[in-house]
């Protein structure tokens, strides 16, 4: 009964192919390390977002009168009220730190390169698009730290060119964040995470046309694949096992320790909180919005530290596959920038010292300077290497991975 | 909790007690001490007996409200700000709302002093508009000091418990959620090392 209905749909929808060639025959790499199983948890925590939101939106006010009452209908009066609560803001930033290991695995294994730009740069977007909804998706429980985190970054468009009183007008609906901010940023918050999806689709149908790279960074040849199903999707399941659990643990035993307690006041217009902080996961570039002391400066440093990564496949210039793993250069460069942000991270935390501008300042430059060095560093690690003498391993790898390209271009 | 205030004041850790007397008692309390001028407007009269305080106990405290009612205060906005310059914050949330939670709620209420010229004045919050609503500041004797402290402890063990009403229940499940998911992840690892171990070739 189920084959013929299958061969009914077959007929007139691939869908039997379909699966064979994007799961249980997609060719994957086998050496994947479990630094690959963050995309599969992004697209996870995605839906868990979406499910959460979907029935938070059922109870919840978008009126600010209302809204931050109606949060605590949800906490306390509406059945499992408080489970969905804390996971979607505890998924909010499980989000994040999914996506920023996701990013530091492509930076470090340089799988932004050829031939999977378009990869690095979908997912630039989806990170764009995560990060305004989560920024709008804060304003909603219209507590202290909503109403003030969203009037302190929707003031920073003032630094628009001419027009930019009025862009902040009209970003807010209002000449202050007030009720009909809180409105359509409810309405873009409920928006934003489908423009998410269609943009995970794309993201997706780019890496079943390249597929994934892999740790060493060459393209391996069919003898070194195995089919994505069964190995990879066990392999995607245990490790959504061990996330789960971090997760629900935060959900059930720590879950105000991703709440500001100022937000647990409600939004008053008259009264600003003597500490505004962004959530931990804006905090290095708001280190790096703060670093420059003149506004509009902050603001394109601001802007332009997280765009930046798109340039990334032209700024590294080595040939060398493989990413950190056989760049001793690149890999040291790789820790400092990491260092670097936890460095920013902790500068956009604490209240500004004039020990801590001057830290958050040199921070800054090496933030902007990795980048800028990169091109020159990366050619000259590639140059040095190449003279030294790769490894015979390596260089195999290298000729099979020209092997495959001159294969996929004859295609 | 916030880099300034973690900087500036070491409160001494509050253990909170769960029990349903020391919460009954809390709410005794309250009601005598803080109702007056403090609202509880997302507590409601029937939290308190589904959490397990006898319902004869409740309509003591109740009045002529109904269960269902919240347990909001009788003092205007209006005439609270004529008396105090200040409308008396909801305290359902206090404990959540502010930098170091119950421990700073229980210092708060219990750092009421007598300044050298004869006013009261409070170590964590010099300005505060409140009066030392316990009377701490002009108790001199340990043992009435001690019955203070003791009166701030259930207070704040049922501030907590108002803030946070379903912490217990959240935690117990918690258990069973964690719990299963350590199984299901060990079964996951044991078929992924199955299903690798073909491989090997
Ligand atoms: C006479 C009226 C009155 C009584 C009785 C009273 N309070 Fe207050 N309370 C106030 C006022 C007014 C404020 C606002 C203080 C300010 O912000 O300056 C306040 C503020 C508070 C705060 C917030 C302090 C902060 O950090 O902002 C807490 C907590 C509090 N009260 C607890 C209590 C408790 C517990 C009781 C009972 C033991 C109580 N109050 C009794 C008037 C009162
Ligand atoms: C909504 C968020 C995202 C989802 C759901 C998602 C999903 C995925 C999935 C399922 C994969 C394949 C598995 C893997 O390699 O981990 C993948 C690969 C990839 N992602 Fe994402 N991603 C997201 C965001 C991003 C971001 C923000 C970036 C970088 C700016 C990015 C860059 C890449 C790249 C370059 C690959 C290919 C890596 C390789 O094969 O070596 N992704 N993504």
């Amino acid at each position: 009964m189920a084959n013929k209905i299958i061969a009914w749909i077959d007929h007139r929808f691939p869908l039997t192919s379909f699966i064979k060639h994007e799961l249980t025959g997609y060719p994957t790499p086998r050496n994947l390390s479990y630094w690959w199983n963050f995309g599969f948890l992004a697209g996870i925590v995605l839906m868990l977002q979406v499910l959460t939101g979907l029935f938070l939106a059922m109870h919840y006010k978008p009126d600010a009168a209302m809204a931050f009452d109606s949060i605590q209908h949800i906490m306390r009066d509406v059945n499992y009220g408080w489970l969905l609560r804390f996971m979607h803001s505890t998924g909010a930033s499980a989000f994040f730190l999914v996506i920023y290991i996701h990013m530091a695995r492509t930076l470090y294994y340089g799988s932004y390169r050829a031939p999977r730009e378009l990869m690095w740069w979908t997912g630039q977007g989806l990170l764009l698009l995560l990060m305004a909804t989560a920024f709008m998706g804060y304003l909603l429980p219209w507590g202290q730290m909503s109403f003030w985190g969203a009037t302190v970054i929707t003031n920073l468009f003032r630094a628009t060119p001419f027009i930019g009183d009025q862009v902040v007008v009209w970003l807010r609906g209002d000449y202050a964040v007030g009720d009909d901010t809180l409105t359509r940023f409810f309405a873009l918050h409920y928006l934003f995470p489908f423009l998410i999806i269609g943009a995970v689709v794309i993201h997706l149908v780019a890496l079943h046309s390249v597929r994934s790279s892999n740790p060493s960074g060459i393209d391996l040849a069919d003898k070194d694949n195995i089919p994505f199903h069964p190995y990879y999707t066990i392999k995607d399941f245990y490790g959504l096992g061990v996330f789960l659990m971090a997760y629900f643990l935060v959900v059930f035993f720590f879950p105000h320790s991703v709440l500001e307690p100022a937000n647990n006041i409600p939004a008053n217009p008259l009264i600003t909180p003597d500490h505004i902080v962004p959530e931990w996961y804006f905090l290095p570039f708001y280190a790096i919005l703060r670093a420059v002391p003149n506004m509009v400066g902050g603001v394109v440093a601001m802007g332009l530290s997280v765009i930046v990564f798109a340039f990334m496949p032209f700024l590294d210039r080595s040939r060398i596959p493989g990413g950190g793993r056989y760049r001793p250069v690149y890999r040291i460069m790789f820790y400092l920038f990491i260092l670097d942000i936890l460095v920013l991270g902790y500068v956009g935390y604490v209240p500004p010292t004039s020990k801590t501008i001057i830290i958050g300042q040199v921070a800054t430059f090496i933030y902007f300077g990795s980048f800028i060095l990169l091109p020159f560093i990366s050619k000259a690690e590639d140059k040095w290497l190449f003279k030294r003498g790769l490894p015979p391993k390596i260089l195999a790898l290298i000729a099979s991975e020209e092997q495959e390209i001159a294969k996929r271009g004859k295609r | 909790m916030s880099p300034t205030f973690a900087a500036e004041n070491k409160l001494e850790k509050f253990q909170t007690d769960t029990s349903v007397i020391a919460v009954e008692r809390g709410v005794d309390t309250f009601m005598n001490a803080c109702h007056g001028c403090h609202s509880l407007k997302y507590v409601h009269y029937r939290d308190l007996a589904r959490f397990g305080i006898d319902k004869e106990r409740i309509a003591t405290w109740r009045g002529d409200s109904t269960l269902d009612s919240a347990m909001t205060s009788l003092l205007s906005d209006e005439a609270a700000l004529q008396s105090f310059g200040k409308v008396p914050p909801d305290l359902s949330m206090i404990v959540m709302a502010r930098e170091g939670g119950a421990s700073y709620v229980f210092a708060y209420l219990t750092g009421y002093y007598l300044t050298p010229e004869g006013m009261t004045s409070n170590h964590l919050f010099p300005l505060t508009k409140m009066p030392d609503a316990l009377e701490i500041s002009t108790a001199t004797d340990s043992v009435k000091r001690s019955e203070i402290m003791e009166q701030a402890h259930d207070i704040v063990s049922f501030l907590s418990w108002a803030a946070d009403p379903q912490k217990a229940e959240r935690e117990s499940l918690g258990y069973y959620v964690i719990g299963y998911l350590i199984i299901l992840t060990v079964l996951l690892y044991n078929v992924k090392l199955q299903v690798w171990s073909k491989l090997k070739t």
